[in-house]
């Protein structure tokens, strides 16, 4: 019994601190927020009432919510593939460097210093001065794009500020894998006359799969919450052609008719989309670092 | 080595913590020690989207202090809080909606009176003292419900901004219909002069084109469509004008109109070799006389359609500032809006944020573009702007973006329009 | 053989490197350059190299906004938000990660379910929180709200480091007689020392340039953290770019120290161990 009490006690002292902050801080207004999907409040009244799943029903009929969920699935794809890939060549090849090693990596991981506010004005004018600038003189025409007016165009350059943006960050998480895998293995396979990618294959990527199950996890995460790049490019533009869902669900709470409680049916459905994925990845990835 | 960093770190860190202590109590400590020894001490929360003057509205609320201790012995503090008004309305919203309003804040007076006073976040003003300095032309876009709810700020007449000197050169009279204003772009284009600014990347220039139409139809061809449409007895499709300036201007524009923000648009039209632009006010003057003070800026009315009476200028209200009801220290909140009015020290109050005047005391000499809004009022050519659904306005921004880029027709314009009302109408209702 | 082919390989991976590290840097060069340029300058060409080198904006920036007490107030803000989370989080993540069994496996998944909650959905509720907690425009309590909305990504992280550690150390404490709170702040909290610092990058970036929530919280002026008094340059209709430069390179400059400072430590630290479990 007192072994029984003591391991229930000491399990309190250490989780039950930040359980609290968690809970009043998170848990709380998460179930706050789910209560409110219920409602049909308009986030200013003073009174409102339930009216059980009808915001639910008439979500998954929203036209607009469907493309913008849609827009935000194939961005969230092309992120994740796109932005490990970058970071891990980038990892690679700064890691087979002997100088400037740091110097890259600070390079890289400038733009996570900085303001999206900064990145997204300062890619605008690149994109709508310096690249039509540069087709004209260097007769490169296709780069001359309505980059950030035309949604089949705009939706690369959300994903090129995207990367610019995320890459250096996923960067510095495999630079700090690779150095964990063990020169004398490299050495012995090269002696062994391995090539360059069946070293990758069967003594790097074995040894990095745990970074990559937190890179593909944050990207993942990220990529379904975007907001500021969007934002800060096209504003969703024009007309809703490249809005992504977490600034659907704004405009619905915010602008329109402010339908607060609407807004939130939406964003549920987004946790539950999100949740399922992540929970596919990670059973899929624990698989292979098993196998691994 | 390496140890040292953190140490230092550690240091810096809890200097700074301390630091900021200390500056907590100082003030505190100074407030302790007021003048009169019976003074009452009120904490009044202020809340002002207007960042850019926080300068001036700190110094006049210094006044503001000084006359209420020496009026009545009340010392107040103020907290100001000033976010800036992209975000604004949200902060306010939820402020608000957690029972937590500031005592007095800003809001637009057009687009959110109506929301806020039916939520019961409103102070009726109608019997404080400032109403009686208020000139007639901003009562009415404070006044809901027959009730004055709100202390203007800033005002503005808009429709369309143009280049004075490009069209006295050019001896150009401004036009008076849609068929006119495209006969002037095309004489304008043979002169190679770039003749319509035309900029659609931040959603709300979109939005102000059907407003303008609206607008004016409301108070011409269509008397009373504002009214009709709150009823549910009117649509869209009865508004004769709703897109001809825009259908008009996509000749003109190119692909890049989606790629032009308000700051590009402003640099650009200062150079000074644009005549027009259309759908736009002052509020873009500050910032055009910024790149170019000898600019010469005139606003006019913007057709519509091919009705000269229908053309007709905007008179807006747009910031204003109002009283929550909730607030418990409602004497000196009501003291202080009365201010923002008062007799002696407004009028250089209004000059230093570059408004026009809005009581009677305000004797400044007003922008040379406040003048050409004076003749349109005499001529009896203006309307005072109609309280269309924000809902509706937000609906309108993307809508019109889609429009002009052809993604939507006129047919799914009014529907979505007549639907965004109706929506509005039954949110209002419950 | 193997020499003489990896010759034009290194060289084209330089090139790569190369062009990439032009693509990262050009945006960040660029906001340096425009920060000493007019709002004309800057949208007459963005790319020139300022006609002349002013540091008006600087000036003004420095002159009209309390640069030095947003410091502070942004400092205690992510201090307090920090050091809570870190404690917090290394303690719950360490006995998450030891503890086998359904009722450890529940708090778990809640942490980890959480982190895909977007801000927008919380953000009314919790203003509601703020407001009955008595947190409102306080900067400690705008720490302290870090503290709960950072937790589940610190327990997560800490939850996987603590699997990489062999559990031999706690065995041997245990049979020295050191007591379980002995143990962790002695023998586990120093093995935690990498992911702590990773954890610390990663979290000081976001409590430092956050925008919405701490505009939700503070409610005066002279509360505000450096981030928000950015904010004063964005006009209703439109910006004054050059001082937004100025001021968010001024914000982004005890980063940037922070990060250069560190890289190695950081770097070194997640080699260490952090990713080998």
């Amino acid at each position: 019994m007192p072994r029984a009490l003591r391991h229930y006690t000491m399990f309190t002292i250490f989780v039950a601190p930040a359980l609290l902050f968690f809970a009043v801080f998170t848990l709380l207004p998460m179930l706050g927020g789910a209560a409110y999907s219920f409602t049909n409040w308009n986030g200013l009244a003073r009174t409102y009432s339930f009216i059980g799943i009808a915001n639910y029903t008439e979500a998954l009929r929203d036209p607009a919510f469907m493309q913008a969920l849609l827009f935000t699935l194939k961005y969230v794809v092309l992120m994740v593939l796109l932005q490990n890939a970058i970071a891990l060549g980038l990892a690679l090849l700064i890691e087979s460097r002997r100088r400037a090693k740091g110097a890259y990596r600070t390079v890289f991981f400038m733009p996570n210093l900085m303001s999206m506010i900064i990145g997204a004005f300062m890619w605008t004018f690149i994109f709508t001065k310096l690249l039509p600038e540069l087709a004209e003189k260097a007769s490169l025409p296709f780069l001359d794009q309505a980059w950030t007016s035309d949604p089949k165009i705009s939706f690369f350059a959300i994903i090129i500020v995207s990367l610019w943006q995320g890459a250096g960050y996923m960067m510095i998480i495999y630079v700090a894998a690779l150095q964990g895998v063990p020169q004398d293995m490299k050495e012995a396979a090269r002696i062994d006359g391995a090539n360059g990618w069946q070293m990758f294959r069967s003594i790097t990527l074995p040894m990095i799969t745990q970074a990559l199950t937190i890179c593909i996890f944050l990207t993942l995460n990220a990529a379904f919450n975007t907001f500021d790049v969007v934002y800060g490019l096209t504003g969703g533009g024009p007309g809703r052609k490249t809005e992504v869902v977490a600034m659907h669900i704004f405009q619905e709470a915010f602008n329109y008719n402010y339908r607060f409680g609407f807004a939130n049916a939406k964003a549920m459905i987004l946790f539950v989309i999100v949740l399922i994925f992540t929970l596919i990845q990670v059973k899929v990835m624990k698989r292979r670092e098993i196998e691994a | 080595m390496n140890k040292k960093i953190p140490a230092l770190l550690t240091l810096t860190l809890l200097g700074g913590a301390l630091a900021a202590c200390g500056s907590d109590n100082d003030t505190s400590g100074a407030d302790a020690g007021g003048t009169g020894a019976a003074a009452k001490t009120v904490n009044l929360k202020v809340f002002v989207s207007l960042p850019r003057f926080k300068t001036q509205f700190e110094s006049y609320f210094e006044q503001f202090k000084k006359k209420e201790l020496a009026d009545k012995n009340i010392k107040v503090n103020i907290s100001l809080e000033m976010p800036s008004s992209d975000t604004a309305d949200q902060i306010l919203k939820s402020r608000m909606a957690s029972g937590d309003s500031p005592d007095v804040f800003t809001l637009h007076a057009v687009n959110d009176i109506p929301s806020f006073y039916r939520a019961g976040y409103l102070t009726d003003l109608s019997d404080q003292p400032f109403v009686s300095e208020l000139l007639d032309g901003v009562k009415s876009g404070v006044t809901y419900d027959d009730k004055i709810l709100a202390v203007p700020l800033e005002s503005v007449g808009w429709g369309m901004l143009y280049n004075k000197k490009i069209f006295r050169e050019n001896n150009l009279k401004l036009p008076e219909t849609v068929s006119e204003m495209k006969q002037l772009g095309d004489t304008l284009k043979a002169k190679n002069i770039q003749p319509f600014m035309i900029a659609l990347k931040e959603s709300w220039m979109a939005e102000s084109f059907p407003t303008l139409a609206a607008g004016a139809l409301n108070s011409s061809a269509n008397q009373g469509f504002v009214e009709r449409m709150d009823e549910g007895k009117a649509s869209y499709a009865e508004l004769n004008g709703l897109t001809d300036a825009m259908d008009m201007l996509r000749e003109f524009g190119d692909k890049k109109v989606f790629e032009l923000d308000g700051d590009q648009a402003t640099a650009q039209f200062a150079e000074g070799n644009i005549a027009m632009w259309p759908a736009q006010g002052p509020w873009f003057a500050e910032a055009i006389l910024k790149n170019d003070p000898s600019f010469e800026l005139g606003v006019a009315a913007m057709p519509i359609n091919d009705d000269p009476a229908s053309t007709l200028l905007n008179l807006s209200t747009s910031t204003s500032i109002a009283v929550s009801p909730d607030s418990k220290v409602k004497e000196v909140a009501l003291d202080l809006v009365n201010y923002m009015l008062d007799a002696k020290d407004s009028s250089a109050f209004y000059e230093s944020l570059m408004f026009n005047p809005v009581a009677k005391s305000h004797t400044f000499t007003p922008y040379p573009w406040v003048a050409d809004v004076t003749e349109y009022v005499k001529a009896g050519k203006a309307y005072d702007d109609p309280r269309i659904p924000s809902g509706v306005k937000n609906v309108s921004e993307t809508l019109f973006q889609s429009y002009y880029a052809k993604d939507s027709s006129k047919e799914d314009v009014v529907k979505a329009l007549d639907k965004a009302w109706a929506d509005a109408n039954a949110l209002n209702k419950q | 053989m193997i020499e003489r082919s990896s010759a034009p390989r290194s060289v084209l991976s330089n090139l790569v490197l190369l062009v990439m590290a032009v693509f990262f840097a050009l945006p960040v060069y660029m906001a340096v350059v425009n920060s000493f340029k007019s709002q004309k300058e800057i949208f007459h060409s963005v790319l020139s190299w300022p006609t002349s080198f002013s540091f008006k904006n600087y000036d003004y920036v420095i002159h009209n906004v309390d640069i030095v007490q947003s410091f502070f107030n942004s400092l205690i803000v992510t201090v307090v938000g920090l050091a809570g989370m870190l404690i917090l989080g290394a303690m719950a993540g360490y006995k998450l990660s030891r503890t086998p069994g359904k009722l450890s496996g529940s708090v778990f998944f809640l942490f980890l379910a959480s982190m895909m909650i977007p801000f927008n959905v919380i953000m009314i509720t919790l203003t509601q929180l703020v407001k009955h907690l008595s947190l409102q425009g306080s900067t400690l309590g705008l720490g302290l709200i870090y503290i709960g909305m950072g937790l589940n990504m610190v327990v997560f992280f800490y939850h996987g480091f603590v699997k990489g550690i062999p559990r031999e150390l706690e065995e041997a404490a245990k049979i020295d007689g050191a007591g379980e709170i002995y143990t962790f702040f002695r023998i586990i909290l120093p093995l935690l020392k990498p992911i702590t610092v990773t954890l610390a990058i990663i979290n000081i970036l976001w409590i430092w340039n956050d925008f919405l929530l701490p505009l939700l919280v503070l409610t005066d002026v002279k509360k505000y953290t450096l981030i928000l008094t950015t904010n004063s340059f964005f006009g209703q209709y439109t910006k004054d770019w050059g001082s937004i430069l100025a001021s968010l390179v001024l914000t982004a400059l005890p980063v940037v120290a922070f990060f250069v400072a560190f890289q190695r430590f950081i770097l070194q630290g997640l080699a260490d161990g952090a990713l080998k479990g």
